[in-house]
């Protein structure tokens, strides 16, 4: 008995250490985001101080990061969109027929480093002067979203009882409808994560932007790189961007905790 | 209704596959039309001293990195199964790593390791240790790197553990506690066999991902200090992106590429040996 409460307190600790291993760096980079420009370098660290805004305000007032932060939500929105547009007809129809090769077929694009495609993409793109628009952006992370929408979706879909389809197909329904009015509503909570998960890859992803925005089409995330490019001495503001662009992936990732890991895993469990 | 996903896939990662391996084959200079040479660019990574160290970096921060979070997630995941609080809070912390973008993760690197400023410094001289140049120390930054690395996925192995170890079935380990097995026995004999294909779907995920490992590198070091972190990813990124080597660069991505499906389909395997 007593070896097994010691096991168990020993195993407390344990937990704790590694949680606080994983959360002060990040609980550092949110403090700092709040500190003024000289308490951000102050060495021995300063604990308690004022919180202010200088450094967001600051952030913000070049202008131009509000407008990068607005190029980040309509990329990932519209390659969430055109991911799901094309991936849940495509799901649906690898479900129906039980054949898998499309989906695995995907995961190709899952395995290869981004920057196989990118020397192509270029020629490509500048070829038919798309190179530095945010359609670039939303159909290069469309290669991303597109696979993970597949994956997500198709256990969700396999689901679905065949009567159901078939019974609606019996009332003459057209395709379109069955799709929409039919199976639709069942899988939403599949849609969620699906669009979820895409949406954060699609936020989070540096590679293609890297190389194909343009000064105009250039995402928050591209936009906080060049800040550290620039050697920017104010840590402040530093900070406060990487607060800005770590929101939204750490606040959706939250809305579905527990299917999450799931949903990174789908895929690789077949291929 | 897959049609329109197909004829995307086609436009977007089947052509642009075939085009990379077709440069990777071609000589390119600017101005003029690419010209086949033969093997030509892959004669050329044989002879480069670079593309030996890029894949002897890509190599040792793949097995050091994926060890590393193999065993401690494995480690954790039990850890949490064991005590059950893998819920609420403990999760958030447990996710955020791993959601956070690598630009974050860059960033925080980079102001949290600074060797004069950073407060990583700053504990090791309370500590009385001396000061590490922590990204730019060329014998130690593959190091670091690979311990950003582990820093980020190993709660994502762990979750990953975790759920495996919970849907076991229970009766086993009844059947082993009654059989007298123990501690590391029962861990050793049955645990780690029943869990052989949820720790290879793991390592497949991070391999893929430390093979290729780009971001954090480049944000952090972009390669250096000199080649120091220039991983094959790096190198051939900025092969292609910043002398315009295109036919080298696409001979190295094409080579990489080469290497992560080899090692998928070589795990895939593993997985099919580990199954039970």
């Amino acid at each position: 008995m007593v070896g097994r409460r010691l096991g168990r307190a020993a195993d407390a600790v344990a937990l704790l250490l590694v949680l606080g291993v994983l959360i002060l760096p990040v609980a550092w980079v949110l403090l700092s985001a709040f500190k003024t420009r000289t308490e951000v370098a102050a060495l021995p660290p300063r604990l308690f101080f004022t919180p202010t805004l200088e450094n967001f305000v600051e952030l913000f007032g070049r202008g131009d990061f509000l407008d990068y932060t607005w190029n980040s939500l309509v990329v990932s929105g519209g390659s969430t969109l055109f991911g799901l547009a094309l991936g849940f007809p495509a799901a649906f129809a690898m479900a129906w027929h039980r054949m898998t090769w499309p989906a695995t077929a995907t995961l190709f694009a899952r395995m290869a480093p981004g920057t196989l495609f990118l020397l192509p993409w270029l020629v490509m793109f500048t070829e038919v002067g798309l190179t530095g628009t945010r359609t670039v952006l939303v159909l290069t992370h469309a290669v991303i979203t597109l696979p993970v929408t597949i994956w997500v979706l198709l256990p969700y879909l396999e689901g679905v009882p065949r009567e159901l389809i078939e019974s609606a197909q019996i009332d003459g329904a057209r395709q379109d409808q069955v799709l929409l009015r039919v199976v639709l509503p069942v899988v939403v909570p599949g849609i969620v994560v699906a669009a979820i998960l895409s949406f954060v890859f699609s936020w989070n992803y540096f590679l293609f932007a890297l190389v194909l925005s343009g000064l105009e089409s250039k995402t928050a995330i591209v936009a906080s790189f060049n800040f550290v490019g620039e050697g920017v001495t104010n840590w402040g503001a530093l900070m406060a961007a990487a607060v800005v662009i770590a929101a939204p992936p750490l606040i959706l990732a939250f809305l579905i905790q527990r299917r999450l890991v799931g949903g990174l895993v789908a895929g690789a469990v077949k291929g | 209704m897959v049609l329109p996903a197909l004829v995307f896939a086609g436009a977007m990662i089947v052509f642009p596959f075939g085009y990379a391996v077709w440069l990777s084959l071609s000589e390119v200079s600017l101005g003029q039309p690419p010209r086949m040479n033969g093997g030509a660019n892959y004669a050329r990574l044989i002879g480069d001293p670079d593309f030996w160290n890029g894949l002897r970096l890509t190599l040792w921060l793949f097995a050091v990195s994926l060890s590393a979070q193999l065993l401690i997630g494995t480690w954790l995941g039990l850890l949490l199964a064991r005590s059950r609080r893998a819920q609420g809070l403990v999760r958030t912390i447990l996710v955020s790593p791993f959601m956070l973008p690598p630009v974050v993760i860059g960033m925080m690197a980079i102001v949290i390791l600074d060797p004069s400023f950073g407060i990583a410094n700053w504990i090791l001289a309370q500590l009385g240790l001396p000061p590490r140049l922590w990204l730019s120390d060329p014998d130690t930054v593959i190091l670091t790197v690979a311990a950003i690395d582990t820093w980020q996925w190993t709660p994502f192995v762990a979750l990953i553990v975790m759920g495996g170890y919970l849907s076991l079935p229970h009766e086993v380990f009844e059947a082993a506690e009654v059989d007298g097995a123990q501690g590391w026995q029962r861990f050793h004999r049955i645990t780690l066999p029943l869990l052989g294909p949820t720790i290879v779907t793991a390592a497949v995920l991070r391999s893929v991902d430390l093979l290729r490992f780009f971001d954090v590198i480049y944000i952090t070091t972009q390669g250096g200090p000199g080649t120091a972190s220039m991983t094959l990813n790096i190198l051939a990124f900025r092969r292609g992106f910043e002398f315009f080597d295109l036919g080298y660069a696409s001979a190295m991505m094409v080579t990489l590429s080469t290497i992560v499906f080899g090692s998928v389909l070589a795990f895939s395997r593993l997985r099919r040996a580990v199954t039970w």
